[in-house]
C-alpha cells in the first residue's frame, strides 16, 4: 500500500506535487486533461466497487442458502463488501502504480456528506428533535471528557502540545477533520497532521466490524447501538459503516451522534486556536495565530449537518403533505443514499494507508490506543444511559 | 517545534467547499427525487 497520508486533502497535494512537470509553462492544458482523465477512471473504479457490492449483497446470501455457511452469509451487510473491495482494489492499484494518479477521485468525504444528507431524507425531523437531547448531552461529556483524557495522558509521555492536541481532536471528535480543524488552530506540521489521520484510520477501520459485534454481544437495543458507535468511531464514513452494519436504526442514531460531535469541532477549534494564541506561541517568543472569533467557528461548521437537517424537514413535510406516490420519490432517494455509502465506503478502504506511521513512535499510538478505550468506555455508560428506552 | 508554513492552514477553505459541495449536491439529488425527474426504479 502507498506510505502517504490517507488525509484526502493531503492526498490532493501530494498528487499536486507528483504531476508538477505536467504543470511546468506550456504543458498545463495536457497536464489538466490528463488530471481530470485519471481522475474520471477512478470514479469510474470506485462506481464499479460500488456495483460488485450491490451485486454480493444478493448474491452471496442466496448462493450461501441451505449451506453451513448461509446464516452467516446472510449476515454480513454491505458496508463489509464495500470496505474489503476497496482494501482489495487499494492493493491491486498500490502494486500496479495506478493508485496515487486515481486517488482524486476516493472522495471519501465527499460522497459521505452527500449519503448524510439524503439520509437526513429517511430520518423523521421529530426522531431528530428526541435524539438531540441525548445526543448533545453524550456529545459534550464524551467530546470533554475524552480531550481531557487524551490530553492529560499525552503530557504524561510528553508529547509535543500540537500533537496533544491533534491526537486528543482527532480522538474525541470526529477524526481526520477534527485533525485538520486541530491542525490549523495550532499551527501543527504537515507531517503531524499526516500522521495523526493515519492513526485515525488504523484505528478505524477495525472499529467497524469490531463495535457491531460487541454490541450484539451486550446486546444493546439500536439506539443505544447506535449512540455508541456515533459516540466511538472516529471518522464520519466508519461510523455510518459500522451502524450500517447494526441496522437502519442504529445508523440513523449513530449518524445524529456523529452529526453533534462534528458542530462540536467548531467549539473545540476556537478554544485551540484560543490557547495557543495566547499561551503557547507567547511562550515560544513568536507571534500568534491570530484571535478566534465567531468567524472561525462558521468556518469550522460542518455544512452538511445543515443539509441532513434541511433533507429531513422537507422529506417529513412531503410524506405528510406531499402527492399521493410522495413515498416513491422518498424511496428514489434513499437508494440514491446508499450508493454515496457504498461509494464512502470502499473508498475507505481505496483510501487506506499506513506509511507516515512508521516514523512517529509508539508513544502517539499508546495515546490513542488509551483514549480509545477510555472513549469506548464512557460513550457506552453514556449510551446505555441517555438512550435507553428510545423510541423510533 | 519548527513553525512550518501549514498546509493545514490552508485547507480549511477547501474543507468548507467539499463541504457546501456535498450539502448541496445532496439536496439538489432529493429535489430531483422528489419531484420525478429521477424516476422511480432508475436507482437500483
Amino acid at each position: 500500500m502507498s506510505a502517504t497520508s490517507p488525509d484526502p486533502e493531503a492526498r490532493t497535494t501530494e498528487t499536486a506535487q507528483a504531476t508538477e512537470p505536467d504543470a511546468a509553462p506550456g504543458r498545463a492544458p495536457a497536464g489538466a486533461a490528463s488530471a481530470w482523465l485519471w481522475t474520471a477512471i477512478g470514479l469510474a473504479v470506485v462506481l464499479g466497487l460500488a456495483s460488485t457490492t450491490r451485486f454480493l449483497e444478493s448474491w452471496v446470501p442466496s448462493t450461501a442458502e441451505g449451506t453451513a455457511l448461509g446464516g452467516f452469509a446472510e449476515a454480513v451487510e454491505y458496508p463489509v463488501y464495500a470496505i474489503l473491495l476497496g482494501l482489495t482494489g487499494n492493493l491491486v492499484l498500490s502494486l500496479t502504480g495506478l493508485r496515487d494518479r486515481l486517488a482524486p477521485a476516493f472522495k471519501t468525504e465527499f460522497f459521505i456528506k452527500t449519503g448524510l444528507v439524503l439520509l437526513g431524507s429517511t430520518v423523521l425531523f421529530d426522531v431528530i428533535i428526541r435524539a438531540a437531547g441525548p445526543a448533545v448531552l453524550q456529545a459534550l461529556f464524551l467530546v470533554t471528557g475524552v480531550f481531557l483524557f487524551a490530553w492529560w495522558i499525552g503530557g504524561l509521555l510528553g508529547l509535543d502540545d500540537r500533537l496533544r492536541a491533534l491526537l486528543a481532536s482527532a480522538v474525541s471528535i470526529c477524526g481526520v477533520s477534527a485533525a485538520i480543524a486541530a491542525a490549523g488552530a495550532a499551527q501543527a506540521k504537515k507531517e503531524q497532521l499526516a500522521y495523526v489521520a493515519s492513526l485515525v484510520i488504523l484505528f478505524a477501520v477495525p472499529s467497524i466490524f469490531l463495535l457491531p459485534w460487541l454490541v450484539e454481544l451486550m446486546g444493546l437495543d439500536n439506539a443505544q447501538a447506535g449512540a455508541w458507535i456515533g459516540g466511538n468511531i472516529d471518522t464520519t464514513a466508519a461510523v455510518a459503516a459500522s451502524g450500517a452494519i447494526v441496522g437502519e436504526e442504529a445508523l440513523q442514531i449513530a449518524s445524529i451522534v456523529k452529526a453533534t460531535q462534528n458542530v462540536l469541532m467548531g467549539v473545540v477549534a476556537v478554544a485551540l486556536t484560543a490557547y495557543f494564541a495566547f499561551k503557547v506561541a507567547p511562550a515560544e517568543g513568536r507571534s500568534s495565530a491570530g484571535r478566534p472569533g465567531l468567524r472561525t467557528l462558521w468556518d469550522r461548521f460542518p455544512k452538511f449537518v445543515l443539509g441532513f437537517l434541511v433533507a429531513s424537514i422537507v422529506a417529513t413535510l412531503w410524506a405528510n403533505s406531499g402527492p399521493a406516490d410522495a413515498e416513491a420519490g422518498l424511496d428514489t432517494a434513499s437508494a440514491l443514499r446508499d450508493w454515496f455509502l457504498i461509494a464512502a465506503f470502499t473508498s475507505i478502504g481505496l483510501e487506506f494507508k499506513l506509511g507516515s506511521l512508521r516514523e512517529a513512535g509508539w508513544r502517539p499510538i499508546g495515546l490513542f490506543a488509551a483514549a480509545t478505550v477510555f472513549n469506548l468506555l464512557l460513550g457506552l455508560a453514556l449510551a446505555v444511559v441517555l438512550f435507553r428506552g428510545f423510541v423510533f | 517545534m519548527t513553525e512550518t508554513p501549514s498546509t493545514p492552514e490552508a485547507r480549511p477553505k477547501r474543507r468548507i467547499s467539499e463541504d457546501w459541495a456535498a450539502t448541496l449536491t445532496g439536496l439538489f439529488l432529493l429535489a430531483l427525487c422528489l419531484i420525478g425527474v429521477i424516476p422511480e426504479g432508475l436507482i437500483p
